[in-house]
């Protein structure tokens, strides 16, 4: 039996139909509007040099007495947890009662290539928190990090466990070194001082590049590929066109930031190792005493589940859940089944946690 | 791109795609090269001002798979039957050069120039990536530009032959690079054998281009993370890096000498400016006693203020409030921050603060008393005073509700 059982006449066909769909993609694309995002209204309430905490109004007033902040990645744009109406962790969170802060980073220049994690996590995260918790008149707030923002609310938590009530953590990693992680065999030996000394602050295309090359026909070709088959479902097109500038509308990198990052958790992984130092601090995981929610993604390409794991084996606290989401990355914020199990997942826990 | 532009490129591939679908029909089953009409048509774009880059990655996109679908269809119309008419044309792609072997030769070399993208690789207009220069040519040419300097400008020339021995090794690495992004689509190739191996069984043909094309991306990448995981590729990759980033210092060094000589200000200069203010805010914040000694301040006096509500309310004989935790309070700027303060001295803070407090509220006598008797000769008599030692005790209940 032959593993190929084409009809030359029916792939004629097929590449006919489509040289025909190609040939209206262009004006299909050139009619579209630009996209919008961030769908849920939302107030500053807390700002400074370009970081920024908004509050996220819902439909119906917060039932909840603790408020949840929002810790997003430095290296995209945290929009993607209110992308669109029908696909948005905020709303759905807001629906179950929750009061939902974030923290936006905006785009980092070269008046913030000093920045150092320091000032990330014990500054501008410290005083985001404060904030919120005199938002809202209470002692504790829940902080919920993403990727990332994940690991430096971990690092928060561990440094500041009296200002965390509950601590929630979405596809972070924690071990930087498993074995099916790309990026970090790429970056081991990598001179990270010649890098950032170089760069000043590390461009987003180069980030972008490096997650592209995670794999590279998929994400360049067949992606791009597979459009043609919605090309006519404007509705489709637009959600595509939506999760295409969130992939590239990127921030660069604070150098000084970069530096640390790359060389304390990805190439010392002391995260988990020890002797990560923030500023005069040091990191124990087993300061984190708080209840912790950790959710992660089976199919992540980026974070890989073992990475994110492992946490259990290192905080401190005694009242430790995890998550297995099927789906991936960014999946699990946009996709269908994430709109229905995740946010309803971190209310019960913080609910049963809230009595 | 205005909207005739469009307008005009879409007519013109309409008109290239009635001009070619029957003959090429023809030539296809007579096992013909097609004419490559998407590719004629799409270049168009090319001479245009900068596209979107999603039109330009949706026509790269769609480039490759059209010549992958002509390329396949045109050698199994050439007569032969079963698998090899399907896969022999792959393999041929794979060893050739031409356009679609590109995508089974080089397929990973062939996406890695996006980082010549402006902001990635600013250089790139003096270095094309595929270079034909072989490792041991730029042995020679390294040879060359060790050769020592002398006079008035050998400063200078050293200098510069450092930059240049730094773009010769930027492509070495580069060519070692490109000797594991092939390895991986050999490696891609052999999964695809595999993959196509176990299609054999019934029910788990392949039946379209679509899914002959899958396939391969499926055994593609299968290969690439293979060869992107592995140790080997680690030292090249970060030896590329550290080659390019060698390079771009010398380049930005010769810039800096070059601003410098016409007065302008320079990217070291505006650096070590940006690393004193970030130094300076720090030891600001760290002068004012930090964010936490305004908070333990604003939780006083909410404090404060609440105990005073409180006691006001008892002598009245009303029920009273949970003390507020803490009250917003108003910053002088907006960019006032908490000092990087030592965690030690923060706790500090807080434990000297918390049994002063309690003290406060708790001693018989002591500050809620007053407080109490105040709020008493404030209403004139009008509620009877009460004992001293209730105080205390509606204190702790108050605290206890914390």
């Amino acid at each position: 039996m032959e593993a190929i059982k084409i009809d030359p006449a029916k792939a004629l066909d097929e590449v006919l139909a489509t040289q025909r769909k190609l040939s209206v993609a262009l004006d299909t694309l050139h009619k579209m509007d630009d996209v919008d995002f961030g769908v849920t209204a939302k107030e500053e309430i807390w700002r400074e040099d370009k970081v920024v905490v908004y509050r996220f109004r819902g439909e119906r007033a917060p039932t909840a007495k603790v408020p949840i902040l929002i810790v997003y990645a430095l290296v995209n744009r945290p929009y993607m947890v209110d992308l669109q109406d029908d696909r948005s962790l905020v709303k759905n969170l807001l629906a179950q009662g929750e009061d939902v802060y974030l923290i936006d980073w905006g785009y980092p220049d070269g008046a913030d290539r000093w920045l150092t994690l320091d000032d990330y996590i014990n500054g501008y995260i410290a005083r985001a928190v404060d904030a919120v918790a005199r938002h809202r008149r209470v002692r504790k707030i829940n902080v919920l990090g993403i990727c990332q923002g994940g690991a430096f609310s971990l690092c928060f938590a561990a440094m500041h466990p009296e200002r965390v009530q509950n601590l929630i953590t979405m596809v972070t990693p924690v071990d930087f070194q498993t074995p099916d992680n790309m990026l970090s065999n790429w970056v081991q030996k990598l001179d990270v001082d010649l890098f950032v000394d170089t760069l000043g602050n590390v461009p987003a295309d180069l980030m972008n590049l490096c997650y592209l090359m995670l794999k590279p026909v998929r994400l360049n070709q067949q992606k791009y590929i597979g459009l043609v088959d919605i090309l006519d479902n404007k509705v489709e097109m637009e959600n595509f066109m939506r999760m295409e500038k969130w992939i590239f509308d990127s921030p660069d990198q604070a150098g000084e930031a970069f530096r640390q990052f790359l060389k304390d958790f990805y190439q010392g992984n002391k995260l988990i190792k020890g002797g990560l130092k923030i500023g005069d601090r040091e990191v124990h995981l087993g300061n984190v005493t708080m209840p912790v929610l950790n959710v992660f993604a089976e199919q992540d390409h980026l974070v890989p589940p073992a990475a994110s794991r492992v946490l259990a084996d290192h905080v401190g606290t005694k009242d430790y859940t995890q998550i297995a989401f099927r789906g991936g990355h960014i999946g699990i914020y946009v996709s269908g089944r994430a709109q229905r199990e995740v946010p309803a997942a971190i209310h019960d826990w913080l609910a049963a946690r809230a009595r | 791109m205005s909207e005739s532009f469009f307008s005009d490129a879409t007519k013109q591939w309409q008109a290239l795609m009635q001009q070619s679908a029957g003959p090429w029909s023809e030539l296809l089953r007579a096992g013909a090269q097609s004419p490559d009409a998407f590719e004629q048509w799409s270049s168009a774009f090319r001479k245009e001002s900068t596209p979107a880059e999603t039109i330009e990655r949706f026509m790269q996109g769609a480039r490759d798979y059209v010549a992958f679908m002509q390329s396949t269809l045109g050698a199994a119309g050439a007569g032969q039957d079963g698998m090899s008419a399907w896969l022999e044309p792959l393999k041929r792609a794979f060893a050739s050069q031409g356009m679609a072997g590109a995508m089974f030769n080089q397929p990973f070399a062939k996406l890695w120039p996006a980082q010549h993208a402006p902001g990635v690789n600013p250089f790139a207009a003096t270095m094309p990536f595929n270079l034909p220069a072989q490792p041991a040519n730029l042995q020679e040419l390294k040879s060359w530009l060790s050769l020592p300097a002398f006079g008035l400008l050998r400063e200078h020339q050293e200098r510069q032959q450092k930059a240049a021995v730094a773009w010769v090794e930027y492509q070495e690495q580069a060519v070692r690079h490109n000797e594991q992004m092939l390895k991986a689509a050999r490696r891609g190739f052999e999964l695809f054998e595999g993959k196509l191996a176990e299609r054999e069984q019934p029910g788990r043909q392949i039946e379209s281009l679509r899914a002959l094309y899958d396939l391969w991306v499926d055994a593609a990448e299968e290969g690439y993370a293979e060869v992107a995981l592995s140790e080997e590729y680690r030292e090249a990759y970060g030896a590329l890096v550290n080659a390019q980033m060698r390079m771009r210092a010398q380049v930005q060094q010769e810039i800096e000498r070059v601003s410098a000589d016409l007065g302008m200000p320079t990217r070291g200069e505006i650096d070590s400016i940006g690393q004193r203010l970030q130094a300076l805010r720090r030891e600001v914040r760290g002068l004012r006693g930090g964010d936490a000694l305004v908070d333990e301040i604003a939780e006083l006096r909410s404090e404060l203020d609440a105990l005073v509500r409180n006691t006001v309310r008892e002598a009245l004989g009303e029920k009273t409030d949970v003390p507020r935790p803490a009250t917003p309070r108003k910053r002088a700027t907006p960019g006032r921050a908490r000092a990087a303060e030592p965690g030690a001295k923060r706790a500090a803070t807080k434990k000297k603060a918390a049994p002063r407090r309690a003290a406060a509220a708790v001693a018989p006598g002591g500050f809620a008393t007053r407080i109490a008797q105040f709020a008493d000769a404030s209403l004139g008599g009008k509620r009877k005073a009460r004992k001293p030692e209730a105080a205390p005790a509606k204190a702790k209940r108050a605290k206890t509700k914390q």
